[in-house]
């Protein structure tokens, strides 16, 4: 007697314990959705410098089907024209409806944008590529939906496949438990869970197969059943139910699904398709419609055939959707994101406004600056290369490694990274933690320090390329090599930095001050701090490639810095906006020596160390950039910009091994292939009235004309320029000169305010 | 089941987010004269985006203008004329700094522009005076 007492008290604290933890859990429990990466979206407007190619890849990455297919989703392409069925998407300002798009393209050049009535568009918006997400626990993802979204016949195709009573039963089947029991007894546990009990199994308990966990299962789902309604029941288990692995990132949740395998909304899945995933729910794994066709396709029938046999369909719905394809999207797999590092620095730039338990849970929308074309460009280039050298030098494992970071020089938007030679590895990321000796990637600072102060030196400053010793108490000695181990005597600035020469670089450098150029780097954007050594002028200094890549997008924006930033805008699930990133521009240096050492840059790459790069780009891009190797040829860089990408690459080993390679030789090819791979535009100087253009004669630095042979037309701050002229002037040529010079400028001030 | 729940910490996160946008200065700007009869026609994405600019500007809603000027210069990072509505977009929110370093950066590409360096050298007074 009081053993059944006992009993039943037991069991009465058990269900009320039980109780309490299924109200708390389920009311309390919502559903951790991952913050949403996208990179930005592509914006057709007539002019755009674009190949019809990339935008058909892009809308292939997009999950759009390159035949018409339904609404929306999908392009045609007609020749030199596409015809784009847009889906609906809400960006941070404006929700951009579902509609038609044509874009017209001459060459790599986007020649109009109309919409479905052939009336021209001056803009239209392209969806934002996914790129991946900031992660629940167990990579868990997932899109809400309500029931009221969900097509009846999913439901009823669920109902007839999975629980045949579920609009009737109290959680569990009465029958189902006696047959379950009866496989208990004969030492085969088996099924016979209601959709209820799947939702308790998969919400509350741990997957152990136990007669215990099977008794808590069943009184929960009656405790469930006891509170909620089956709407909210059903709903819950749509969100919640597994269905599927896209490599390390599990989908979850019939909305997700019927992205992730026919690329649209829940709402919009006919008969057959909803079949397909109701099918899965018993083994998303065995009836992965990617993987094993044959057997998602048979699992289809089945389900159909019950849901008809159940009278939930029609006889001529179900014959329809038999017949009927598989139809998976052919969207390629790319598990929680396909650009891992560069989802790293934006996750990091997350992490300073917001809580990282919010970004793995409240399903927010971060708009980002990716450049899909640019990430690939970086990534295809990156890994040729590197290929190419491990073949060439056999250095054995672990392989040379590799960074890019490509950004927008205009706005410090970061366009692309690649943290090393595995672009999908989700870990150590090159571009944003490895700080490695910059060597002469520095030394446009120290150009630069000295061209700010034009009554001592211009472009055609001689310098001294002697051999330099530098003494300090408390250091030894240091007394640099120039690369190709000579010293060269009396040169021009220009030609000491085009050359890179280490013996003329340190003896101007420590001329000016270090303090000045310390100062400069610092100006650059570079927020380290810098050893008092001469030595730290030949870029002894540590810096990460983004580091390196702020550093010359002060320059390229002609002394304008602005904070690289990799985010546009975040909102709320629904699109609400919470916070925008804006455009930030802070003036760092007078524009007239930001002309002056990107006319030296543009002179490495012309006649310089950087000359290989005619091999890739034309010379009318006027390429503006510095080669950099460090000692042993440990670290390759090559850094610099176009009219519109700024770039810098990283080559070396991650244990420091001598890589043998330079940054003219191994890291600019990479700069080059991504460049040519981009259609990149040229590099105008600004003109500035501060500065004026002025011919010299290379044998003597003079003032000579265009007919003087070899003669090049170099910035000069006013009246800094040298007054002797060259002998090689005619009084003929000077006055053509002055008149060639005068339409020159016109011309390019014409160009500049037309934006051509 | 839930959904007040996320609700209620989607906006307390909007509460604690900061607001890098600030609110409307009260300090009216003039308008700036129209542009020189010789003013090339603008690339009509350009030409679009600021005029929807203009249009938020006048409806009081400045940031959204901000983010159109931004997406009209990365059409077109040389024109000093968008250069120049951001600058005033941002004078009127009272970001005086930002007001000045951008129609500096408007000069920049301004040429010989003189009416165009005019007006940024007004904004530059303005924001200067602003920023006391």
């Amino acid at each position: 007697m009081y053993a059944l007492l006992l009993a039943v008290g037991a069991f009465a604290v058990f269900t009320l314990q039980l109780d309490v933890r299924v109200r708390n859990e389920f009311e309390g429990r919502r559903f951790a959705l991952p913050a949403r990466i996208f990179a930005r979206p592509l914006e057709l407007h007539a002019g755009l410098r674009i190949a019809q190619a990339d935008v058909e890849d892009e809308l292939r990455e997009l999950g759009y089907r390159d035949v018409p297919v339904g609404d929306t989703g999908w392009f045609k392409r007609s020749g030199n024209e596409v015809e784009i069925a847009l889906r609906p998407f809400v960006f941070w300002d404006a929700a951009e409806p579902a509609r038609r798009v044509r874009a017209v393209f001459d060459g790599a050049k986007v020649a109009a944008v109309q919409d479905a009535n052939g009336k021209e568009l001056s803009l239209a918006r392209l969806e934002p590529v996914p790129i991946g997400g900031i992660y629940p626990a167990g990579n868990e993802d997932r899109i809400l939906v309500r029931l009221s979204d969900v097509p009846k016949h999913l439901v009823a195709e669920l109902i007839a496949t999975e629980d045949r009573k579920f609009y009737t039963h109290m959680g569990f089947d009465p029958k189902a438990l006696v047959r379950a029991a009866a496989s208990i007894a004969t030492g085969r546990m088996q099924g016979g869970s209601t959709i209820t009990q799947q939702l308790v199994k998969n919400f509350f308990l741990t997957p152990e197969r136990t007669l215990s966990r099977k008794f808590t299962e069943l009184v929960m789902a009656i405790l469930l059943e006891a509170h909620y309604g089956k709407a909210e029941i059903l709903e819950t288990y749509l969100n919640e139910i597994y269905l599927g692995q896209d490599r390390d990132r599990a989908i979850h949740g019939i909305g997700l699904a019927s992205q992730f395998y026919f690329g649209k909304e829940v709402k919009d899945l006919t008969v057959a398709e909803s079949a397909v995933l109701v099918g899965m729910v018993k083994g998303p794994a065995v009836y992965d419609p990617r993987r094993h066709a044959d057997r998602a396709l048979e699992r289809r029938n089945l389900v159909l055939r019950e849901t008809r046999d159940q009278g939930s369909i029609t006889a001529e719905q179900y014959m329809m959707a038999r017949s009927a394809e598989l139809g998976i999207a052919p969207r390629p797999t790319t598990g929680t994101s396909p650009y891992p590092a560069f989802v790293q620095l934006v996750h990091r730039q997350l992490q300073r406004d917001y809580d990282d338990k919010d970004l793995r849970s409240e399903g927010l929308r971060i708009f980002t600056t990716l450049d899909p074309r640019a990430q690939q460009a970086a990534e295809r280039a990156l890994t040729k290369r590197i290929t190419q050298y491990d073949k060439e030098r056999r250095f054995g494992q672990p392989g040379l490694e590799g960074a890019v970071v490509i950004t927008d020089p205009s706005s410090g938007e970061v366009q692309a990274i690649v943290g090393g030679r595995d672009a999908r590895y989700r870990g150590y990321n090159r571009a944003i933690d490895a700080a490695r000796p910059v060597g002469s990637l520095l030394k446009p600072a120290v150009y630069l320090t000295a061209l700010s102060e034009p009554s001592r030196y211009t472009l055609v400053t001689p310098i001294d390329d002697g051999p330099f010793v530098w003494k300090s108490r408390g250091a030894p000695d240091w007394a640099p090599q120039n690369y190709d181990k000579k010293f060269h005597g009396m040169v021009p600035l220009r030609v000491a930095l085009a050359q890179s020469y280490n013996a003329a670089t340190a003896r101007l450098g420590t001329d000016i001050g270090l303090e000045k150029v310390f100062d400069t780097v610092r100006r650059l954007g570079v927020d380290r701090t810098m050893k008092p050594f001469a030595s730290t002028l030949l870029g002894a200094t540590e810096m990460s490639p983004l580091e390196v890549a702020q550093m010359y997008q002060t320059i390229a924006a002609g002394g304008f810095r602005s904070p690289l930033r990799s985010i546009r805008e975040v909102t709320t699930q629904e699109g609400k906006p919470l916070q925008r990133y804006a455009l930030k521009v802070e003036q760092a240096f007078p524009p007239e020596p930001m002309v002056l050492i990107t006319a030296a840059m543009q002179g490495v790459v012309r006649d310089g160390t950087g000359q290989a790069m005619k091999s890739f780009l034309a010379p009318e891009i006027g390429a503006a950039g510095k080669t950099g190797t460090t000692d042993d040829q440990r670290d390759a860089w090559f850094a610099g910009f176009t009219g519109d990408r700024l770039a810098v690459v990283w080559l070396g080993y991650d244990d420091n091994r001598a890589a043998h390679l330079s940054g003219s030789a191994a890291a600019l090819p990479v700069w080059g292939d991504i460049m040519a791979a981009l259609l990149p535009q040229p590099l105008e100087l600004p003109s500035s009235e501060g500065i004026e253009q002025v011919w010299i004669d290379p044998q003597n630095n003079l003032r000579g004309d265009s007919q003087c042979a070899g003669a090049v037309q170099l910035p000069f701050m006013q009246g800094s320029a040298p007054q002797e002229r060259s002998p090689c002037v005619s009084v003929a040529g000077a006055v053509a000169d002055t008149v060639d010079t005068t339409v020159q400028k016109a011309k390019s001030w014409w160009e500049r305010l037309f934006g051509r | 089941m839930g959904t007040l729940v996320r609700t209620l910490v989607i906006l307390s996160l909007a509460g604690c987010a900061t607001a890098p946008e600030p609110g409307p200065a009260p300090a009216p700007v003039e308008q700036a004269p129209p542009p020189a009869s010789t003013a090339p026609r603008e690339n009509t994405a350009v030409a679009g985006l600021m005029e929807s600019a203009r249009t938020d500007v006048a409806a009081g809603k400045l940031p959204s203008a901000a983010a159109s000027l931004e997406r009209a210069l990365r059409i077109e990072p040389r024109n000093p004329r968008l250069w120049q509505q951001l600058a005033r977009v941002r004078l009127q929110q009272g970001d005086f700094a930002q007001a000045e370093n951008l129609a500096a950066r408007s000069n920049s590409f301004a040429g010989s522009d003189t009416t165009l360096r005019a007006e940024n050298q007004r904004i530059i007074e303005e924001a200067r005076a602003g920023r006391k």
